[in-house]
């Protein structure tokens, strides 16, 4: 079995290689200190099962487990943390176990041997179930699978979302994508970083530059980055201007 | 017997490493009459009393010399009657609340007759036209006997009832404190643990320091919460926690202090620099890939302590997660309970960097 550790402190990787090794029957493919590490080797490594801490700087292990769960043939995930309360969360992720630190080697050792007696069916469903975002926290980035290769998206570098018939266009600082995740639950889940301005649009709170007229009087919105402007309608105006006196 | 041992050993704890706030006893519930601003109190009391008995008279003709008299001779009784008390505070305060009061009750009427016994010889002495009679005398003492008693009733049930609600409120503000007390995040707690346990295979010298260094950072977070301690003992143990933390977190963890300005004789809040310095970790470091530097620096100025605690801010997120403002809080209504106004916590935040500044008068020993 080929296995990722994703933690970011030192010793409790070395600690997991040194269980694993004794335990045996499994290969060290990769050590990813950071969730957006583990995300991008589990994309390019694709190890059969991440051990992943939940607590880590950049993004955390939750996330990652969440983006990497739209991988067609996603690592099965098994939770590592230092204190219980993420408990619910991880397996609202689908994990297949989840670890208390420190670490009992018999405790890992029967979540491997777990793992080995789930089939192929039931690690597919597993995986498939893994929807939803993580917990009820915002994610930090947007993952888009792009023939085979996970492309991740900073939500920062967003400028706007538009909706457009069956999917979402996220209009980002490099570029602009498809999602298929609808828009209502994208304000619900980033609200507090963009404003509704139109039926069909979102736009983030920090690129706004100011508003305009064109010259049919509509209103307008500038945004930075960005030569185009998104119109406003006139049900969402005096909530935009409202948000945009106040902050 | 368990308890009577921890009580001895809390006991040891105090003596060598710090002094605790004056503990609520059972003392005494009479204010100290020896003070100057109780004799001053006394005495305006007892002109108080003097106003209302000459204003109660009946028929006088001479309120003004009526009023003088009364007031010289209440405000020589009240006088010698705080003597008094004061001179056997020491013996009243060996008994227990109940004896102590019968006793100065009786102290005071024994006070009023001889003070009546004097006023009687002297008036007699003066020329007074019709001379005093000895049913006058009989008179003139039962009727302050009557008044003595009743005053001093009610100024001992005043007193007593003042005590209580003193110590009431004393006890609520150490209850207070000690609910506040510092507690280890179990976050920290449980990764630590981990640390060591990857550390005996390989290192087993450095997992004995992390233990010893655990063991001592753990017995400082049980100590009293009421207690105070040198700002060096609170620097050594704040060392002891990043040394702890620097196992797990490697070269993210950078530290500088810059506290050569400080006495370290300045007495704080046990457990007052480790929560910040643990929440700058937690909140600051830990999300932050790269890591970043803790700076801990200090100034005195004019009497005050302040002592402040930078960290890189972790852009992500905002500073105001409730675990970081749950610590903050702890720290600043403790330093709020032992120095009132004096005490302070601020928080900054600005071009990237959080930043506690902590201010404290400067005490040497407990006042």
């Amino acid at each position: 079995m080929n296995v990722l550790i994703a933690d970011d402190e030192p010793l409790a990787r070395t600690r997991l290689r040194e269980l694993l090794t004794e335990i045996g029957g499994c290969r060290i493919v990769g050590e990813a200190t950071t969730g957006k590490e583990a995300l991008e080797q589990g994309v390019s490594v694709q190890p059969d099962l991440i051990l992943m801490d939940i607590r880590m700087p950049t993004m955390d292990g939750l996330e990652a487990a969440f983006h990497l769960a739209a991988l067609e043939q996603p690592p099965a995930i098994i939770f590592t943390t230092a204190y219980g309360d993420h408990a619910l969360a991880a397996f609202e992720a689908h994990a297949v176990d989840y670890l208390l630190k420190p670490i009992r080697k018999e405790r890992l050792e029967s979540a491997l041997h777990k793992l080995q007696q789930l089939n192929r069916a039931q690690l597919a469903t597993l995986k498939q179930a893994g929807g939803g975002s993580p917990e009820s926290r915002a994610r930090t980035h947007l993952s888009v699978l792009l023939r085979g290769n996970l492309q991740l998206i900073p939500l920062e570098s967003v400028i706007y979302f538009k909706a457009d018939q069956k999917y979402v266009t996220v209009r980002h600082a490099a570029g602009q994508v498809l999602i298929e995740e609808s828009l209502k639950d994208l304000e619900e889940e980033f609200g507090e970083h963009f404003f509704r301005i139109h039926r069909n649009a979102l736009a983030a709170a920090a690129h706004i530059s100011g508003l305009v007229k064109d010259h049919e009087g509509n209103c307008m919105l500038a945004l930075q980055g960005i030569e185009e402007l998104l119109e406003i309608s006139r049900r969402h105006l005096p909530e935009v201007r409202k948000r945009l006196t106040k902050g | 017997m368990y308890s009577e041992m921890r009580a001895l050993l809390s006991l040891n704890d105090k003596k060598k490493t710090g002094t605790a706030v004056k503990p609520v006893t059972d003392e005494l519930f009479l204010p100290n009459f020896c003070g100057v601003r109780m004799v001053l109190a006394l005495m305006v009391i007892a002109q108080l009393l003097a106003f209302v008995l000459s204003l109660g008279q009946m028929g006088s003709e001479n309120r003004w010399k009526d009023l003088s008299l009364i007031s010289l001779f209440i405000q020589w009784a009240a006088l010698s009657c705080g003597a008094v008390l004061c001179l056997s505070r020491p013996w009243l305060r060996k008994l227990p609340n109940i004896q102590a009061g019968l006793l100065s009750y009786l102290l005071v009427l024994g006070v009023t007759a001889v003070m009546s016994e004097a006023a009687y010889w002297i008036l007699q002495g003066a020329v007074m036209e019709p001379p005093l009679t000895r049913a006058w005398y009989y008179g003139f003492l039962s009727r302050n006997l009557a008044i003595s008693a009743i005053v001093s009733a009610v100024a001992l049930r005043y007193f007593y009832v003042q005590h209580q609600w003193k110590r009431n409120i004393e006890s609520e503000a150490q209850a207070r404190i000690q609910a506040l007390q510092s507690r280890i995040r179990p976050h920290f707690l449980f990764n630590s643990l981990n640390s060591i346990a990857s550390l005996t295979r390989s290192h087993s010298n450095e997992a004995e320091a992390a233990v010893m260094d655990l063991a001592d950072l753990f017995r400082g977070s049980l100590r009293e919460a009421r207690l105070r301690v040198p700002l060096s003992e609170e620097i050594e143990l704040c060392h002891k926690y990043l040394h702890i933390e620097k196992l797990r977190l490697g070269d993210r963890l950078q530290v500088r202090w810059e506290l050569e300005g400080l006495p370290r004789d300045a007495l704080l809040p046990v457990l007052t620099l480790q929560p910040l310095l643990e929440n700058a970790i937690y909140h600051g470091l830990e999300p932050l890939a790269q890591g970043g530097e803790i700076v801990i620096s200090g100034a005195q100025q004019q009497g005050m302590i302040h002592i402040s605690i930078s960290n890189p801010a972790n852009p992500a997120a905002g500073a105001k997660t409730t675990g970081n403002r749950i610590a903050l809080d702890n720290v600043r209504q403790r330093l709020h309970a032992f120095h009132a106004k004096r005490g302070k916590l601020i928080v900054e935040h600005s071009n990237g960097t959080h930043r506690v500044q902590i201010s404290f008068p400067y005490l040497s020993k407990e006042p």
